[in-house]
């Protein structure tokens, strides 16, 4: 049996096996009565459709210029933020216990506040993103600093390296792959972040914001290739990310 | 002897581990100074009572809210949503987890929808779940227990194939049968992993919880804040930032109290 | 046969010191659950300069604490520590230190660890690549100039630590139980490449160590310690010339006096905690 599984061809059919049945299941579904259940069929026209028309592209590629103005606001700050508060204990001290406080929010529950401030749109959308993206950030280069292990520090010491010798060439390589880590995390949570906003704010286009619509019009088949796309680039950007810290890591043993 | 202690520091002071230790005062102060300033900067005027109400202010609505008992709704329901939810969430989770660890079979047939299903952030499924379930209370309850689903569901499969395999050859050698081999070895080699996976997916709940809370709820602390939003209460959205805020760091402080408490074992 | 290092009469003329460690009433404490506990007890010890010095006793007899005073990690004690006749209070380039654990960093190749050790001297950029290549040469790992820590075996790494060290030129030495965490064979080998080293470089060299035979196969003079607190029971003279045969039935000799007097110290001190104690079957 074991043996069996290990081929690939056996594993690929019992895979696609669940996949299968649930999509039976839903045309079954379909033909059968519910109006807003659009058959499977019609998820492939109407990304055709979409495809054509430009909405699907217009839409992703205002959810990335989003996402990624959120990641390059809100990473660099969590980033300088970070590495502050781990070299500098009175900066920890004094920003820590606010910023700590303030990450105990739910992201996405600063919306109301922030719409308030603001007004329900573009910035507001902005301003939770790169907070989202600020958190992961901040929090992993903070530990990545202020874990560093004393032995290497003591080397420098040794080698009487001066403060700014000590920041770059041990407490900044050593904190790397914890920065690194900060940022892909600050990467998926900017991607949720976008299109949670999008969705609640329903301004402008974006994924979110044809997600809502599909939903105020019923249809299935626009959801689904929305939810599809919000899938595949969440994974397409998430694998980039990976191979980017790991070409930038090669110092290190092995990679978790 | 002494020597031995200072050499080894074997579990020294009871209970060090697993208590709630207050904030040291130095983490008080920035925040007590804080909202100093921040009160003094609304007596002075420098925001307008429309754009920013001072702690004061922020004080009375949750006095005047708990004393209408709204904020008790509010929370209660948010409450009851997040402990139903994550609870159906968490055992199926653990369960699919499970079963997808134990069986080969079973994993080649369902991890790579798992997989796929796993790559949607939860938030991209609520407008799909509002189109089905509508926006009552079963909605709620799904929502929070999808987002319980997926975290718990790996955390229970690497928990379960984490478990080194020496030690089902020490269980061999031993001659455990395999109810013994679950209650001795597989639990509790299995409880780390999964009680870290408790805790992710339980704060991953309640975000997500509030955000469906915003976008479609009679009640609960995500309305709230949708509803003063929406009347230009901003003493009211901020308390329930504040509310939402404290919940958000007891549920994350509990969990990891009881993870500290059950797993007391293994080294720091 | 072995590149020597450039010109190395050059900096000896040039500085006042060649390595003179003097230790004279030297004491130690830490607190620990908030008692103080003496670690050092009165130390008193002359390093001839060029001198090789080993270090043997038990755990906790304080000679670790000993190297990290002297290296200027620990400034905290009574007493003097004097190299060429200045105190020590600091770390300095003078004093060159190699861990039981290599300590090379991790995210830098061999030669960038190495070259990183003369950030702080002054020698001219021009020479530093000659330097640490004579250097990489001198510790026999030319070919791996560009591999990464985790790529180099646990010898070959412990091998580029103490090029690293010697790379500033230090007057002294210090060697922190340096193949501690070695295997046997490549214990053996590496203990063979430090004499030939020593005998290269001529630095003073002050090793702690665990073992009896290391100390003597390398040491000019051995320091006895015994623990709690850390004193020097008896310095006991290697009179044997370099490169030294393994075989030589003196080192045999003092190897089985120093063992006897370990052993003897532990039980006259009633330290029986690195006994096992099996339970009794009555007991069960």
């Amino acid at each position: 049996m074991n043996s069996l599984l290990a081929r690939f061809p056996v594993r690929l059919l019992i895979g696609l096996a669940a996949p299968a049945l649930l999509i039976g299941w839903w045309q079954w579904q379909a033909s059968a009565h519910i109006v807003s259940f659009a058959p499977p069929a019609a998820v492939g026209s109407a990304l055709v459709e979409m495809l054509r028309s430009g909405d699907l592209l217009r839409d992703t590629l205002s959810t990335l210029a989003r996402a990624f103005t959120g990641l390059a606001i809100g990473a660099p700050l969590g980033v300088a933020l970070g590495i502050a508060m781990g070299i500098w204990k009175p900066v920890d001290r004094v920003l820590g216990p606010l910023l700590h406080a303030l990450r105990q929010v739910p992201m996405i529950g600063w919306l109301p506040l922030m719409g308030l401030w603001f007004g329900v749109g573009e910035g507001t959308e902005l301003i939770v993103v790169s907070m989202s993206a600020f958190f992961p950030s901040m929090l992993n280069s903070h530990a990545g600093v202020a874990e560093v292990e004393r032995r290497y520090l003591e080397v420098g010491s040794i080698l009487r390296f001066g403060t700014v010798q000590r920041i770059r060439f041990i407490l900044l390589p050593a904190a790397m792959p914890l920065v690194l880590t900060g940022i892909t995390q600050a990467l998926a949570f900017a991607w949720i972040a976008t299109i949670g906003t999008e969705l609640l704010t329903g301004a402008g286009s974006g994924l979110g914001v044809a997600m809502g619509q599909a939903q105020m019009q019923q249809r299935l088949d626009v959801m689904l290739v929305v939810i599809g796309a919000t899938a595949a680039l969440g994974f397409v950007i998430n694998h980039l990310f990976r191979r980017l810290r790991r070409s930038a890591l090669r110092w290190q043993p092995s990679l978790p | 002897m002494a020597s031995r202690a200072a050499d080894f520091p074997v579990a020294g002071g009871a209970g060090a581990g697993f208590r709630f230790r207050l904030p040291p005062v130095g983490a008080v102060v920035p925040l007590v100074a804080l909202l100093m300033a921040w009160q003094i900067a609304c007596l002075t005027g420098l925001f307008p009572p429309q754009v920013l109400v001072p702690p004061s202010g922020v004080a009375r609505a949750l006095v005047d809210m708990t004393q209408s008992g709204e904020l008790q709704r509010h929370v209660g329901d948010s409450l009851f949503r997040l402990t139903v939810g994550f609870a159906i969430g968490a055992v199926a989770g653990m369960a699919f987890g499970a079963v997808i660890a134990l069986s080969r079979l079973a994993e080649a047939a369902l991890s790579p929808l798992f997989m796929t299903l796993w790559q949607v952030p939860v938030i991209a499924f609520v407008p799909m779940m509002v189109m089905f379930l509508g926006i009552d209370e079963p909605f709620k309850l799904a929502v929070v227990a999808i987002a319980a689903f997926f975290p718990m569901a790996l955390a229970t499969f690497d928990g379960i194939r984490g478990v080194p395999r020496n030690w089902f050859e020490v269980a061999k050698v031993y001659r455990l049968r395999l109810p013994q081999l679950i209650r001795r070895i597989l639990l509790p080699a299995t409880v780390p992993a999964v009680l870290t996976g408790l805790r992710v997916s339980l704060t991953r709940a309640w975000v997500v919880l509030v955000a469906a809370e915003l976008l479609a709820a009679d009640s609960g602390i995500g309305q709230m804040m949708e509803m003063g939003r929406q009347l230009f209460q901003i003493d009211v959205v901020l308390a329930g930032v504040m509310v939402s805020g404290l919940i958000g760091f007891l549920l994350d402080r509990g969990a990891r109290w009881v993870e500290s408490r059950a797993t007391r074992w293994r080294a720091a | 046969m072995t590149p020597y290092p450039h010109a190395r009469e050059d900096r000896l003329s040039a500085k006042t010191g060649r390595g003179e460690l003097i230790v004279s009433d030297l004491n130690k404490s830490f607190t620990i659950n908030g008692q103080p506990r003496r670690i050092l007890d009165n130390i008193n010890l002359t390093v001839r300069p060029g001198e090789f010095v080993s270090i043997v006793g038990a755990s906790g007899c304080g000679k670790s604490t000993l190297l990290r005073l002297i290296v200027g990690l620990d400034t905290e004690y009574s007493g003097e520590l004097r190299l060429d006749g200045e105190r020590i209070a600091t770390t300095s380039l003078d004093r060159g230190i190699v861990f039981q654990d290599h300590r090379l960093f991790p995210w830098m190749t061999l030669e960038q660890n190495i070259e990183l050790a003369l950030l702080n001297t002054d020698t001219p950029r021009a020479r530093r690549a000659q330097i640490v290549a004579d250097h990489i040469a001198l510790v026999n790992l030319k070919g791996f100039e560009k591999a990464y820590p985790h790529q180099l075996s646990g010898g070959m790494a412990q091998r580029a630590a103490i090029a690293r060290a010697l790379v500033t030129e230090p007057r002294l030495l210090l060697l922190d139980e340096p193949l501690g965490a070695l295997d046997a064979l490549t214990r053996v080998h590496v203990q063979s490449e430090l004499q030939r080293i020593w005998m290269a470089q001529r630095s003073t060299m002050v090793m702690v160590t665990h073992d009896v035979e290391e100390a003597l196969y390398l040491g000019d003079r051995v320091i006895v310690m015994s623990p709690n607190p850390g004193r020097i029971r008896r310095i006991v003279e290697v009179d044997l010339p370099h490169p030294r045969d393994r075989r030589s039935p003196l080192l045999h000799r003092l190897k089985d006096e120093i063992l006897a007097e370990l052993t003897s110290g532990a039980d006259a001190d009633g330290d029986a905690g690195n006994l096992v104690h099996l339970p009794s079957r009555e007991a069960r």
